[in-house]
């Protein structure tokens, strides 16, 4: 989407190539790694001995609730936190000791809306562009591209304390992208939007993920989530409860699923299955063995929502 | 080329709200009445238009009026204006976000520093016209004022650039406001008062003569400015003056001539009071020049402290 220039004058970190020891064979396909990652402040151990790989090309959902350490791992993986023990390695450099490589290969959004309400929704992504020392010519098509992307061009010359709340969350997820990272860290991009602006920013984040950038997300809307990550990652206390794609973790844990299937006479009935095999044994079963007609077979969302009770126990550190 | 983005955002935003324009009417309103109170206050007594060497007093009275009320409202509207400018960042959360991008730490204060002091400036420059009406009445150089005037841009960067560092050691508006007039404060009062309190200790000793060292003056807005403003006209070449500036002069002068022979007088070398045209000497190292490089380490020290809480990956958030 765009470049970056070292011709500047005001003092953006230089050009750092990546540190090619920490980057393996192994590596190429995982975007975030994650070995005994502990983060302790004072008493409390926020993030406790986490290991996790985030696959590249992924959506990945952080899930855990308040307190849990998502956004305290986030800050570790957008080089802003030093970890206390452990280590992390965000697209083949460690942000402790490599920062502006990492900082160069992924946008983060934090949970608070930061923006400045002074400024045209255009100034404030040139502003973030002149930040990463990208050069003046290119801004013009960066931002028509950016605010095409998330929807905002009619906003162009709007002030930004004039753009409702999904707007606002929208113009940082420009922000994010002014760089045109690879990987992108979201910190509940979706809390406070209502359902229309939900829908929309799930579906720019799919057309993200389309357009090859791995996604971490993390979110309070479970639902939202099972339609969206290819995996997931379960948080409570610090410590990680599980990770992987959600029906994996789900069969591993012997979990059952609900199917709700409606026949033609317009009755309803629930079920019960276990796995893929035994869903498509009972769709057969209907429909070929018993004859029956039916007219819609549904799996019941609410299987991430049933892992996150079933794994996590609602410790409060 | 391209210009440090914290500059030139933070200029836009600026000139973009009304209060830019309000401190502006302020500061110029302030200094405006300074010179029409003291040109009043002189020309009670008679027609001063036939005599030269009130005229002349008046001149110097007015410009050195407008200066030290311009370094009042400097040290008023530094803290006022400044303060904000890293922690309202964390306050509103916009710090973070500009934290992951390729800014350096110091490129985020330079930026802060430069638009503080831009607006300062020009708040300075726009009272030189004031300054005028003081050169027009006579006994000062035009050199002199640009002298008086530049001192106080320089205390007025210097002053930015303490006090942004202050803000960027806080997490609070609130706290950085009051941290900022509370440095401003001690940086005017707190030589003066160490001296005072160490001139009684000194003196109920009963065997001694008042002296404690008069360097502690020095690192002071007021003495510098009274110091770089002295020109050529002081009390010894008739021109008796009465206003702030020829006190904070006579002040150290005789807080000078109190101790130089101890070990601790201030430069035993040369002759201090030279610079205050005491004895019509004009050798030895400027007292403005002292303070200013006392105010620079202080600055420099403050800065480093801000650059360091301003950079990540740290142990908390910053």
């Amino acid at each position: 989407m765009t470049s970056t220039t070292d011709t500047t004058t005001i003092e953006i970190l230089p050009t750092e190539p990546t540190d090619t020891t920490e980057t393996t064979a192994a590596d190429a396909s995982v975007a975030v790694r994650a070995t005994q990652l502990s983060k302790r402040y004072g008493n409390l151990l926020a993030v406790n001995g986490l290991d996790l790989t985030v696959p590249r090309g992924s959506i990945f959902g952080l899930i855990g609730p308040n307190g849990a350490g998502k956004s305290t791992t986030f800050a570790m993986m957008s080089s802003l936190l030093l970890p206390t023990s452990g280590r992390i390695v965000v697209m083949g450099a460690d942000p402790s000791r490599k920062p502006r490589t990492v900082r160069r290969r992924m946008g983060y959004m934090p949970d608070n809306l930061g923006v400045y309400d002074n400024l045209r929704v255009d100034e404030y992504l040139e502003f973030f562009a002149a930040s990463y020392g990208i050069a003046r010519t290119e801004w013009t098509d960066l931002v028509d591209g950016l605010l095409e992307l998330v929807d905002l061009s009619v906003k162009r010359t709007a002030m930004v304390n004039s753009l409702s709340r999904g707007m606002k969350q929208r113009l940082s997820l420009a922000r994010a992208l002014v760089h045109d990272p690879e990987l992108l860290v979201l910190d509940e991009p979706a809390s406070g939007l209502d359902p229309r602006a939900r829908v929309e920013l799930r579906e720019l984040l799919k057309t993200l993920n389309g357009m090859g950038k791995t996604i971490i997300i993390s979110s309070h809307i479970l639902s939202e989530l099972e339609e969206m990550c290819t995996d997931v990652a379960i948080m409570e206390a610090g410590k990680l409860l599980a990770a992987g794609p959600p029906r994996q973790i789900l069969e591993r844990l012997g979990g059952a699923r609900n199917v709700r299937v409606r026949f033609a006479n317009g009755a309803s009935e629930a079920f019960s299955v276990a796995d893929d095999a035994e869903q498509s044994a009972l769709l057969r079963r209907l429909v070929v063995e018993e004859g029956r007609d039916v007219v819609e077979f549904v799996e019941e969302s609410g299987g991430l929502e049933q892992l996150f009770m079933s794994l996590t126990e609602g410790i409060v550190q | 080329m391209m210009m440090n983005p914290v500059l030139s955002r933070e200029l836009r935003e600026r000139m973009r709200t009304g209060r830019a324009f309000v401190v502006v009417g302020i500061f110029l309103s302030l200094l405006t009445l300074t010179a029409y109170l003291v040109y009043q206050g002189s020309t009670t007594t008679g027609d001063i238009s036939a005599d030269l060497a009130r005229q002349t007093r008046l001149g110097r009275d007015l410009y050195e009026w407008v200066l030290f009320v311009m370094l009042a409202l400097v040290l008023f509207f530094v803290p006022a204006l400044t303060a904000g400018a890293i922690a309202g960042e964390r306050e509103r959360q916009t710090l973070l976000p500009l934290q992951v991008t390729l800014l350096r730490p110091r490129s985020i204060l330079v930026g802060k520093v430069l638009a503080g002091s831009s607006f300062m400036l020009l708040l300075l420059f726009a009272s030189l016209p004031v300054m005028m009406v003081a050169y027009l009445l006579g006994g000062i150089r035009p050199l002199d004022g640009l002298k008086g005037v530049g001192i106080i841009c320089v205390i007025a960067i210097l002053l930015t650039l303490m006090v942004t560092a202050l803000s960027a050691l806080t997490r609070r508006v609130q706290t950085a406001t009051l941290l900022a007039y509370g440095f401003t404060a001690l940086l005017v009062l707190l030589g003066p008062l160490l001296y005072l309190t160490m001139s009684v200790a000194d003196g109920s000793e009963g065997n001694d003569v008042e002296n404690p060292p008069a360097l502690l003056l020095a690192l002071n807005p007021i003495t510098i400015v009274a110091d770089a403003a002295a020109g050529d006209n002081t009390s010894n070449s008739g021109f008796s003056s009465n206003n702030p500036l020829e006190w904070a002069r006579s002040g150290v002068i005789k807080a000078k001539s109190l101790n130089d022979d101890s070990w601790f007088a201030w430069f035993p070398d040369d002759n201090f009071r030279a610079q205050f045209r005491v004895e019509g000497k004009d050798d030895g190292f400027p007292a403005w020049a002292l303070g200013v490089v006392g105010l620079a380490d202080l600055a420099a020290l403050l800065s480093f402290l801000a650059v360091r809480r301003l950079r990540t990956p740290a142990e908390t958030e910053r």
